[in-house]
């Protein structure tokens, strides 16, 4: 609120500075904010190609375990699933995009080979080789999703809280600072302009007096004179 | 290994294998089947050869997995049977093929205890069809190692075979060479000693088919997988179509694969889905095909001689299509997938 600062040059001053501060700070985030949000259309297309993957990825292993349950039994495809008891690893790393820290995945082990899978292959059948298959892709784009679907969320965050702040400077930071410093201007001018009035006042009262003072003599000197004159006579 | 002295009586047994086979489910059957929806089709086997089992279990399971659990324990009780009547040699060459199953609980031990469910869970999932005896697998699905396992088949044909492959686990700790160690020694065993009797010369035919047929899958699929295996760890001797020689040749290059078997004596059979196989990226249908010439000419050997064991080789491959029919549509019900999608995975002759 501009009735809380205090009218002194000294803040006038440092109003100022924070003024081009901020619109430094302002100019900086809107940049931030546009690159971010050019950042994130490019992550937004590849995650919508990796959800689209996915979910197709999603539909054929469905279909494909569906299969090896209806023709090998659910005993068989639980049975084969159960021989096998090493999980895929995974590790996670982080990088940068514009400042927001996105995790990047990386897996191993997930995909197999024929003679990894725990079961053994002279008593099984295609079926479960294709269903283990199509898992194993499932979860290669569960893994890929999570790190694009993780880092679009995070930039969409940031992008928010970017936005955020662009805002409260555009809208309220620097509006108040500007009128501080407009209140600020004006108070001091107010005053300058008292001091001048007060100035030419003191001036004219000076002046007045000046000139009170100099009839006073002139009078006085009149005075003095006749006396003189007939002391003579 | 069991055996029971005496000679074959294959006639009666036969005689009672017939009656069954006629039970059978038909193509007419399975169309029924497939207007149904699970309940349905449970309610459907309530009233057939399955009701015994379907009632047994109905208390236990619902839905999908009744219906699965009553088929598998309708296949050992019908197998069970025909071991019970079977004598002699007869008695010899059935459990021999019927020890597949002991092969699958011997398996299914293993993973039972390697994923560390619980022993009731592998329980149900047993299919006591084969030669191991009902208490030594409720005793081994208590176990608590995959060691007291392969500790407590010692003795039995798989017993060796674990034990020379359980270092190859303890050191992969992956059940692998376990699991091909079981089914190496089932097939090895299925045509050892078979003798030069002529009536049997049909039945070890069939038996050399099967192998060819599962050492032409194993090679399309390790084939398809594109990884540097060595074939010949998994091939299996016994059958006509391959040598090591030959698999190791040609498990790296698909098409010749491909040409070979189209080349070979079961080209005619295989070449609808030879040619499917080309176009497809599945080996899906290609193994359907195979398991439909596999049933079609077990079939026809039983024809050939109708008193000998192949006719009993043959009801034991439809009624595990029977099963495997039935429980396809229950499941492709419960998926979702369309009638005539479920009707394209049946095989039916």
């Amino acid at each position: 609120m501009a009735e809380d600062v205090k009218p002194t040059r000294k803040n006038l001053m440092e109003i100022e500075d924070r003024i081009e501060l901020s619109e430094r700070g302002h100019d900086t985030l809107e940049q931030k904010r546009d690159g971010l949000i050019m950042e994130f259309m490019d992550i937004l297309d590849q995650a919508q190609d990796v959800r689209s993957e996915l979910e197709a990825d999603y539909e054929r292993a469905q279909d494909r375990i569906n299969k090896a349950r209806a023709m090998e039994g659910d005993v068989a495809v639980r049975g084969a699933a159960a021989a096998l008891e090493e999980y895929p690893e995974l590790t996670t790393q982080s990088k940068n995009i514009m400042g927001v820290v996105v995790p990047q995945i990386d897996s191993s082990k997930v995909k197999k080979n024929i003679d990894e899978r725990g079961y053994g292959l002279l008593g099984s059948s295609a079926r479960i080789d294709e269903a283990a298959d199509a898992y194993e892709e499932l979860i290669e784009s569960i893994i890929l999703a999570a790190e694009v679907e993780t880092a679009m969320k995070k930039m969409l965050d940031e992008i928010e809280t970017t936005k955020r702040r662009v805002n409260a400077l555009e809208f309220k930071l620097l509006p108040e600072l500007r009128e501080n410093q407009e209140y600020i201007e004006q108070k001091l001018m107010e005053q300058e302009r008292e001091e001048i009035f007060r100035l030419k006042k003191i001036k004219a009262k000076k002046e007045a007096e000046e000139d009170e003072e100099e009839t006073v003599e002139v009078e006085s000197e009149e005075e003095e004179t006749p006396e003189r004159v007939s002391a003579d006579d | 290994m069991s055996s029971r002295a005496g000679g074959s009586n294959s006639e009666y047994v036969n005689a009672r294998v017939r009656a069954r086979r006629a039970r059978l489910y038909d193509e007419e059957s399975y169309r029924r089947l497939l207007r149904m929806s699970p309940a349905e089709i449970a309610r459907d086997m309530e009233e057939s050869t399955y009701e015994r089992e379907i009632n047994e279990l109905g208390a236990r399971f619902g839905g999908v997995d009744l219906i699965e659990y009553a088929l598998n324990r309708n296949l050992a009780r019908q197998f069970e049977a025909i071991l019970d009547w079977a004598e002699g040699q007869l008695y010899d060459l059935l459990v021999r093929y019927l020890r597949k199953f002991d092969a699958w609980n011997v398996k299914t031990l293993l993973r039972g205890v390697y994923s560390d469910t619980p022993a009731e869970e592998v329980r149900v999932d047993l299919i006591q069809a084969g030669d191991l005896d009902a208490d030594r697998l409720d005793r081994l699905a208590d176990a608590s190692s995959v060691e007291e396992i392969v500790e407590g088949l010692s003795g039995t044909l798989f017993g060796d075979a674990l034990a020379d492959a359980l270092e190859a686990y303890e050191d992969a700790g992956l059940l692998i060479p376990l699991e091909n160690a079981v089914d190496r020694e089932y097939y090895e065993h299925l045509t050892e000693e078979l003798g030069i009797a002529p009536e049997l010369a049909e039945y070890r035919r069939y038996l050399r088919a099967e192998i060819d047929f599962r050492n032409a899958i194993n090679a399309l699929r390790l084939a398809r997988s594109g990884t540097d295996i060595d074939p010949a760890a998994y091939f299996i001797e016994g059958g006509d179509l391959f040598s090591e020689r030959d698999v190791r040749r040609l498990a790296g290059d698909i098409d010749e694969l491909v040409a070979y078997i189209r080349e070979s004596t079961y080209g005619d059979d295989l070449s609808e889905a030879l040619d499917e196989l080309e176009d497809a990226d599945s080996l899906v249908g290609f193994e359907r095909a195979l398991e439909a010439a596999q049933l079609e000419y077990a079939g026809s050997l039983g024809n050939v001689f109708p008193l000998s064991v192949t006719p009993i080789v043959a009801f034991i491959l439809a009624k595990e299509r029977e099963v495997d029919n039935i429980r396809a549509i229950a499941r492709g019900k419960e998926a979702g997938l369309g009638s005539e999608e479920i009707e394209r995975e049946l095989v039916i002759l």
